[in-house]
C-alpha cells in the first residue's frame, strides 16, 4: 500500500508525459492562457455556459480573442487528466487508510525499498519511513494534490498543453512523497531536489512569458542558496554521527553535543552548526526572510501551481524537515532560537507586506511566507506538533484561498489586480462562499481550522518562557492583526464594493465550472474541520500517544504541555481579540470609508513605500549580489575568457598549429639527398645524445 | 664437424610459402600476363594457407636452423598478422592493377616473396638472419614499389625508397658489425645471455644497437627516418602504397619489438630514450606535417608515421603490457589502415583515379555508404570511443603510465588530439562539402568484402575484443617469457 | 707455443713482397725494353665499351647491363661453389643437399629469365 502511495503519482507522471512527448499533434504554446488580459472564458460566458471545457469549439464571435484559438481537448488530454487524477485520487484515498493506520492506529513502519549507495561508511537505501509524521505529510500532500488535479482540469481547460501540465503536477506529486517517506537524509534530499525541479518546470510552464521565465530562474537560484546550506548540513550530520540514515542520527545525536567543529581560528558547536546549515535549506525552500524573495515571483505559475505547491506542500518541507529533525534539534538550543527568530520576524515582515500589495496571489503568497513563519517558530520553541498541526490546517484553508483565488481570477477572465475587481460576490456566490471560510481559517476564529493551530502556536510560543519565544509571540500577535486585516482587505476589494473593472468583464464574471467547484468544497470541509477534528491528536492530550516516536521534544523544552497548564489567560484570548480588530479595521477601511487607505498612504508615504516595495529586499539583493556578480562575469568573459583563454588557447593554439604544419611539410624537399641528411643527422644526434646523457 | 639435419617444422609456413612463391613463378612464366587474376587467386590462398600453417604451431618457444630462427607465440600472432594483411592487399590490387594496365602476374609472386621476408624477420633470432630477411623483403618491396615502369612518379618512389633503403640497410649493418665486434656473437640467445650475466655495456653495443635500431626505423617509417615514406606512398600505385602501410610495417614492428626485448632487453635503460626520441618525433610530425596535407595518400604516410609513434610509446614502456598495447595496436591499425586504402581504391571518377583530398566534398551525398565506410576508419584513426583505434591508443598509453612515462602519454594524446583535426577534417569535407565530381559505384566484389569486413571490424570490436586481446597477451608474454 | 702472433703474418708478408717485386719487374721491364712512338689513342685510359671521356649521363644499351647482372649472379654462384667443393666432406650430406636447394632455386630463376627472354639479344 505504502508503495502504491508513492509510486502511482510516478506512473502517472511517465504516461502523462508520454502522452506531451509522442500523443497527438503539436499544440503551440502561444495559444495558452497566460496571463493579464489573455482570456477566452469570457466569450463562452456569453452562451451562458458553465462548463466551456466542452464548447472550445463553438465560440469566438467578435470579443477581444485577439490570439489563436485552444483546440478542442484531445484524446490525449483526456486520457492524461484521467490518469493522473485518478491515480493521485487513489493515493489520496489510501494516505487517508494509512494516516488511521499508522497514526491513529500507531503502527510506524519503514519498508527497505533497495540498496542505493554502500561506499565506505556510506550507506544509504531507498526505503519508506511511513511514521506518523510521514502519515500525517501524506494525507496532506495526497489530499491538496487531488483536489489540485481535478481543479486543474477545469482550471487549464483552455490551455493546449494539458498532458504536460498534468504530467508535471504528477512529478511534483512523487517527488514531495519522496521527499517525506526519506528514511535517511540522501533519500530526502532526492525529493527536495525533485519538488525543486517540478517548482522550477511549473512556475515556467508558460515558457513564453519572460516575466515566468525570470520567476522560475529566481526561484532555482534562490533554493540553491538554501540546498548548499542543506547538502552542508547533510555532510556535517554525516561527519558527527557517521551516518545519514534517520534512526542511526538520532541515535547519536545525544551523544554529541559538545563536539567542536575547528574552523580559521574559531571553534563551533557541531550540532549546532549542522542544524543550521539545515535550517538553511528550509529557509530557502520554506522561504523564510532572507531566501523568501522567489516566492512571491513564483505566483507567475498557473494558480493550481500556486495552491499546491508554493502554499500547502513544497514550501512546507523545511518544516517538515525540521520536525522530522526534531531528536536533533532538540539538542542544539542555540539553532532552535535563531529558528524561532527568523520564524517570528518571517511572520511580521511578511505580514506587513501583505497588506500593501493589490495582486490577489501575491496577498496570499505572503499570508503564505507569513504562516510559515509561524510554523518556524513553534519549531524554534520545541513545539512541534502545533507546528505540523498548522502545516496541516493551513494546507487546507490556503490551498483553498489560492484555488479560490484562481477561481476569481478565471471569473474575471485573468485579472490579478485586486484594484481591478470588487462587487461580484454576487455572481460567483460559491467562491465567495469558500473565500470566507478560507479567510476565516487563516485569520484563526474560533472552531475554523487555523484557531486550534495558530492558537496553540501563540501559546507555546509565550509558554516557553524564554526571551526569544516571548519576542516571537509579541511578533506572532501582531503579525495576526495584519492578517486578519489583509485577510478581509483582500476580501471587500474583491468581492465587495463598486465593481471597477469594465463593463464587459463584469457582464461576463461566471461562476467555475464543476470540476474547479469540487475541489474547493472538499478543501474548505477541510478548513472548517481540520482543527476541530485534529486537534486532540495533534496538539491535544491525546498527542503523545498519536506522535509516538516520531517527534522529540525534551521534557524542559515541550512547551506544548506549558502552554497547556501555565498561561495566563489573556494569552489564549489574544489571538482572538487582535483578529476581529484586524477584521474590524479592514470594514472601515474598504467598506464604510474607502478613501481611508489612500488617504493613510499619503500620510505615511514612506512607511507605505517601504512596505509595498517589499522592504526592497529585490533591490537589496541586486545591488549586493546580482550586479557584482554580473559584473565579474562579464569582466571574466571579456577580459578573462575573450582575452586570455581564447586568445591563447583554443585560437592561439590553433594558429601555431597551422604555422607548423607549414614548415613540418615544407621539411619534404624531395630530394633524395636532403632525406639521407636528415637519417645521418638522426643518427648522429641520436648517439650524441646517448654518449652524453646515455 | 658434420652439421646436423635441423628441424624444419617450426619454419614449415616460410618453406611453403617459398615453394609456393617459385611454382607461381613458374606457372606465370609459362602461362604468361593473361593468366594473373589466377596467380592472385593463388597467392590469397597461399597467403592464407601459410597463416593456417602459422596457427597450427602450438605453444612453447623452439629455436632452430642452429640458432638463427625462432618460432614461439609471438611469432604466430605477428605472422598471421602478416599474412592476412598482405593476402587482403593482393585483394585490393586486382582491380586497380587490371584498370591502370600494371596486372602483371609478377606483382603478386613479388608480394608474396616481400611477405616471406617479413616471416623470416618475425622468427630472426640472429643478426644475421634478420638482416637476410630484412633484405629479402626490401628487394622485392623496392622492386613493386616502382612496378609502373611507365610513369615516373613510381619510378621515382622505387628509386628514393632503393636509395635510401640501401643507406639504411648500411647503416643496419654496421650496427650489427659493431654488436658482434663488441658482444663477440650475433645470435640473439647469446647476446641476452651475455647481458643477463650483467656485462658492462659498452658504448661500442650502444652505438651498434643504435645504427640497428635506425635501419629498423627507417623500415617502419618512424621520424627522423620517415622522409621517404610521404613521397614513395604518394608515387608508388595506390595499392602498393596500401600494402606498404600495412604488412612491411606489422613485421618491422615485430623485429623491432623482438630485437628490443629478446636479446636488448637488459639494456633497456640505453635504448629506452633512442626509442622516446623517436616516438615523439613520429607524432609530432605524423600530426603536424598532416594538416596540410592535399593528397590523400600523402596523408595517410604521415598518418601511418604518427601510427608508428603511438605503437612505439608501448613499446617504450619495454614491459609486457607495452608490448601487448604495441601488437593490439598493430593489429587495429592494420584493419582500419586497409580498410580506409580500399576506400581510397574506390574512389574513382569516370575510371579516373582520385586521389586529392578535395575530391572527398559531398561524398556522403553522392555515395553515402562509401562516406559512412571512410568516416568509420578516420572516426577510429583519430581514436574516438567506441571505435578500434580507441582501445589501440588507450593500451599503448596505459602502458606509458603504468611506467610512470607520463611526458609521453601527455604527448601522445596532445598529439592525437592535433591529429584528430586532420582526420576528422575528412569527415567534414566528405559530409559537409558540395561534391564535385560523381564518384562512382564500386563494384569490386574483392573490395565490397574487404570494406565490410574492416569497417564491421573497427566498428564491432568494442563488441567482442578477447580474441584479439588475448592474443596479443599470449604473444607478449612468450616474447617476456623466452 | 711462444711465437708472437705477428710470426704468422710472416707467409702475407713474403707474399707482398713478391708481388710487389714482380709488378716492379713487368712494369720496369716492359718500360725499358718495349719501343715507344706514343700516340693519342695509345696513351688514353682503356675502358671495356666505352668511350674513355665523355657525359656521364648517356644512353647505353640496357640489354648490356641485364646481361652483365645475370653473369655476377652466375658468377657469385660460382665462387660459392668452391669453398662448398672444399668442405664437402665436412659439411656431409646436409652440406650437400643444401647446396642443391640453392641451385635449384637459382635454377628456377634462370628459367625465368629464360622464359622472360632476358637472355636474347634481339
Amino acid at each position: 500500500m505504502e508503495v502504491l502511495v508513492v509510486f502511482l503519482p510516478l506512473l502517472a507522471f511517465l504516461i502523462a508525459g508520454s502522452i506531451a512527448l509522442f500523443g497527438g499533434p503539436k499544440a503551440t504554446p502561444s495559444a495558452a492562457g497566460h496571463g493579464h488580459g489573455h482570456d477566452h472564458g469570457h466569450d463562452h460566458h456569453a452562451h451562458g455556459h458553465d462548463d466551456h471545457a466542452h464548447h472550445d469549439d463553438a465560440h469566438d464571435d467578435g470579443h477581444d480573442d485577439h490570439h489563436a484559438v485552444a483546440p478542442p481537448p484531445t484524446s490525449g488530454d483526456r486520457a492524461a487528466q484521467f490518469v493522473t487524477s485518478g491515480a493521485v485520487l487513489l493515493s489520496a484515498f489510501l494516505s487517508w487508510l494509512l494516516f488511521f493506520d499508522v497514526a491513529v492506529g500507531g503502527h510506524p513502519r519503514t519498508i527497505e525499498l533497495a540498496t542505493w549507495i554502500r561506499s565506505g561508511g556510506l550507506d544509504v537505501s531507498w526505503a519508506l519511513r511511513v511514521d506518523q509524521l510521514t502519515a500525517v505529510m501524506l494525507v496532506v500532500v495526497n489530499t491538496v494534490s487531488a483536489c489540485v488535479h481535478v481543479y486543474s482540469v477545469g482550471y487549464m481547460a483552455e490551455d493546449p498543453q494539458k498532458p504536460r501540465f498534468m504530467g508535471y503536477l504528477s512529478l511534483f506529486t512523487f517527488a514531495m512523497l519522496m521527499l517525506v517517506t526519506a528514511d535517511n537524509l540522501v533519500q530526502m534530499f532526492f525529493g527536495w531536489e525533485g519538488v525543486g525541479l517540478a517548482s522550477y518546470l511549473l512556475i515556467n510552464f508558460w515558457y513564453e512569458k519572460p516575466s515566468a521565465n525570470a520567476a522560475a530562474i529566481k526561484a532555482f537560484l534562490v533554493n540553491r542558496v538554501g540546498d548548499f546550506g542543506f547538502a552542508l548540513g547533510i555532510f556535517a550530520i554525516f561527519v558527527l554521527t557517521g551516518s545519514v540514515q534517520f534512526d542511526a542520527i538520532f541515535a547519536k545525536a545525544p551523544t554529541i553535543t559538545g563536539v567542536t567543529f575547528h574552523f580559521l581560528s574559531w571553534d563551533f558547536n557541531g550540532l549546532t552548526i549542522a542544524c543550521l546549515l539545515l535550517f538553511m535549506g528550509a529557509m530557502g525552500k520554506s522561504a523564510q526572510l532572507g531566501l523568501h524573495t522567489w516566492l512571491p515571483d513564483a505566483m507567475e505559475g498557473p494558480t493550481p501551481v500556486s495552491a499546491l505547491i508554493h502554499a500547502a506542500t513544497m514550501v512546507t518541507a523545511g518544516v517538515f524537515m525540521l520536525c522530522r529533525l526534531s531528536p536533533v534539534f532538540e539538542y542544539a538550543p542555540s539553532a532552535l532560537e535563531i529558528v524561532a527568530v527568523v520564524g517570528g520576524l518571517t511572520a511580521f515582515v511578511a505580514a506587513t507586506i501583505g497588506f500593501t500589495q493589490f495582486d490577489i496571489k501575491r496577498v496570499i503568497a505572503y499570508s503564505t511566507m507569513s504562516q510559515l513563519g509561524y510554523m518556524f517558530f513553534a519549531v524554534g520553541v520545541s513545539a512541534y506538533g502545533a507546528a505540523m498541526f498548522h502545516l496541516f490546517t493551513h494546507a487546507f484553508f490556503k490551498a483553498l484561498l489560492f484555488l479560490g483565488a484562481g477561481s476569481v481570477i478565471h471569473a474575471l477572465h485573468h485579472e490579478q489586480d485586486m484594484r481591478k475587481m470588487g462587487g461580484v460576490w454576487r455572481k460567483i456566490p460559491f467562491t465567495y462562499a469558500v473565500m470566507w471560510i478560507g479567510n476565516l481559517a487563516l485569520a484563526g476564529l474560533p472552531f475554523f481550522a487555523g484557531f486550534y493551530s495558530k492558537d496553540m502556536i501563540l501559546e507555546a510560543a509565550y509558554a516557553s518562557g524564554s526571551p526569544v519565544g516571548r519576542f516571537a509571540f509579541a511578533l506572532g500577535i501582531a503579525a495576526a492583526l495584519l492578517t486578519a486585516f489583509y485577510s478581509w482587505r483582500l476580501l471587500f476589494m474583491t468581492f465587495h464594493g463598486k465593481p471597477r473593472m469594465e463593463k464587459s468583464v463584469y457582464d461576463h464574471a461566471h461562476e467555475s465550472p464543476i470540476t474547479m467547484l469540487i475541489p474547493l468544497g472538499v478543501l474548505a470541509l477541510g478548513a472548517l474541520f481540520a482543527g476541530i477534528g485534529f486537534h486532540q491528536w495533534f496538539i491535544g492530550h491525546d498527542r503523545a500517544e498519536f506522535w509516538g516516536k516520531a517527534i522529540l521534544a525534551l521534557h524542559e523544552h515541550d512547551s506544548i504541555e506549558a502552554a497547556h497548564h501555565h498561561l495566563p489567560g489573556w494569552v489564549g484570548i489574544a489571538p482572538l481579540v487582535v483578529g476581529l480588530i484586524g477584521i474590524a479595521a479592514a470594514y472601515i477601511a474598504y467598506i464604510q470609508i474607502p478613501s481611508l487607505p489612500a488617504t493613510f498612504a499619503r500620510l505615511f508615504k514612506g512607511l507605505h513605500q517601504f512596505l509595498y516595495n517589499k522592504w526592497y529586499f529585490d533591490e537589496l539583493y541586486d545591488a549586493l549580489f546580482v550586479r557584482p556578480a554580473k559584473a565579474l562575469g562579464y569582466g571574466l568573459w571579456k577580459s578573462g575568457d575573450g582575452a586570455l583563454i581564447d586568445g591563447v588557447g583554443p585560437d592561439g593554439v590553433a594558429a601555431a598549429t597551422r604555422d607548423i604544419a607549414g614548415r613540418a611539410s615544407r621539411l619534404q624537399s624531395g630530394y633524395v639527398y636532403h632525406y639521407a641528411f636528415a637519417m645521418v643527422i638522426g643518427v648522429v644526434l641520436l648517439i650524441a645524445w646517448l654518449s652524453v646523457f646515455g | 664437424m658434420t652439421a646436423v639435419f635441423p628441424d624444419i617444422w617450426p619454419a614449415l609456413p616460410e618453406i611453403f610459402l617459398a615453394v609456393a612463391g617459385m611454382a607461381l613463378l613458374l606457372i606465370g612464366v609459362f602461362r604468361g600476363d593473361g593468366f594473373t587474376r589466377p596467380v592472385s587467386y593463388l597467392t590469397v590462398v597461399v597467403m592464407l594457407l601459410a597463416a593456417i600453417l602459422a596457427m597450427g604451431y602450438g605453444a612453447g618457444r623452439v629455436v632452430t636452423f642452429n640458432g638463427m630462427f625462432v618460432m614461439d607465440a609471438f611469432g604466430v600472432f605477428m605472422k598471421v598478422l602478416v599474412l592476412v594483411s598482405a593476402a587482403l592487399s593482393v585483394i585490393l590490387s586486382l582491380g586497380f592493377n587490371e584498370r591502370e594496365q600494371m596486372a602483371r602476374f609478377e606483382y603478386p609472386v613479388l608480394m608474396l616473396f616481400a611477405t616471406l621476408g617479413m616471416l623470416m624477420m618475425i622468427s630472426a633470432n640472429d643478426l644475421i638472419s634478420l638482416y637476410v630477411g630484412l633484405e629479402t623483403q626490401s628487394l622485392a618491396l623496392y622492386v613493386i614499389a616502382a612496378f609502373r615502369r611507365d610513369s615516373a612518379k613510381s619510378s621515382e618512389a622505387g628509386l628514393k625508397y632503393f636509395v635510401l633503403g640501401a643507406l639504411s640497410s648500411g647503416m643496419l649493418l654496421y650496427g650489427a658489425s659493431l654488436l658482434y665486434g663488441f658482444a663477440g656473437t650475433t645470435s640473439f640467445d647469446k647476446i641476452a645471455a651475455l647481458f643477463a650475466g650483467g656485462a658492462h655495456a659498452s658504448p661500442g653495443v650502444v652505438i651498434g644497437l643504435v645504427f640497428v635500431l635506425t635501419g629498423l626505423a627507417f623500415k617502419v617509417s618512424a621520424a627522423p627516418f620517415h622522409m621517404w615514406a610521404p613521397d614513395v606512398y604518394e608515387g608508388a600505385p595506390t595499392p602498393v602504397t596500401a600494402f606498404f602501410a600495412a604488412a612491411p610495417k606489422v613485421a618491422a614492428i615485430a623485429l623491432l619489438t623482438r630485437v628490443l626485448i629478446e636479446p636488448f632487453g637488459h639494456l633497456t635503460a640505453q635504448w629506452h630514450q633512442v626509442l622516446v626520441a623517436t616516438a615523439v618525433l613520429s607524432m609530432l610530425i605524423g600530426s603536424f606535417a598532416a594538416i596540410m596535407q592535399t593528397n590523400i595518400k600523402r596523408l595517410m604516410a604521415y598518418s601511418s608515421i604518427g601510427h608508428v609513434g603511438y605503437a612505439m610509446v608501448g613499446l617504450a614502456a619495454g614491459n609486457q603490457d607495452g608490448v601487448r598495447g604495441v601488437l593490439i595496436y598493430m593489429a587495429l591499425y592494420v584493419a582500419m589502415n586497409i580498410g580506409a586504402f580500399a576506400v581510397i581504391l574506390s574512389m574513382k571518377a569516370k575510371g579516373l583515379m582520385l586521389e586529392q583530398i578535395k575530391d572527398f566534398s559531398g561524398l556522403s551525398k553522392t555515395n553515402p555508404m562509401l562516406a559512412a565506410t571512410m568516416a568509420i576508419f578516420m572516426f577510429s584513426m583519430a581514436g574516438i570511443p567506441p571505435m578500434a583505434g580507441f582501445f589501440g591508443k588507450l593500451y599503448v598509453f596505459l602502458a606509458a603510465i603504468e611506467v610512470q612515462d607520463y611526458t609521453l602519454a601527455v604527448i601522445g594524446v596532445l598529439t592525437s588530439v592535433v591529429g584528430a583535426f586532420y582526420y576528422l577534417r575528412i569527415v567534414k569535407i566528405m559530409y559537409f562539402d558540395e561534391p564535385l565530381v560523381v564518384v562512382d559505384k564500386v563494384e569490386d566484389d574483392g573490395m565490397t568484402g574487404i570494406l565490410v569486413v574492416t569497417s564491421l571490424f573497427t566498428l564491432l570490436f568494442f563488441v567482442a575484443p578477447a580474441p584479439i586481446l588475448n592474443g596479443a597477451a599470449a604473444a607478449a608474454a612468450a616474447l617476456f617469457a623466452g | 707455443m711462444s711465437t708472437p702472433l705477428i710470426i704468422e703474418y710472416l707467409p702475407i708478408l713474403v707474399f707482398l713482397l713478391i708481388g710487389i717485386a714482380l709488378a716492379v719487374v713487368m712494369v720496369g721491364a716492359s718500360y725499358i725494353i718495349s719501343p715507344k712512338n706514343p700516340d693519342a689513342e695509345k696513351v688514353s685510359p682503356y675502358e671495356c665499351g666505352f668511350e674513355p671521356f665523355e657525359d656521364a649521363r648517356t644512353k647505353f644499351d640496357v640489354r648490356f647491363y641485364l646481361v652483365s647482372i645475370l653473369f655476377i649472379i652466375f658468377d657469385l654462384e660460382v665462387a660459392f661453389l668452391f669453398p662448398w667443393a672444399i668442405a664437402l666432406g665436412d659439411i656431409g650430406l646436409f652440406g650437400f643437399w643444401s647446396m642443391m636447394l640453392f641451385l635449384g632455386i637459382l635454377t628456377i630463376g634462370f628459367i625465368y629469365e629464360w622464359k622472360k627472354g632476358a637472355l636474347e639479344w634481339e
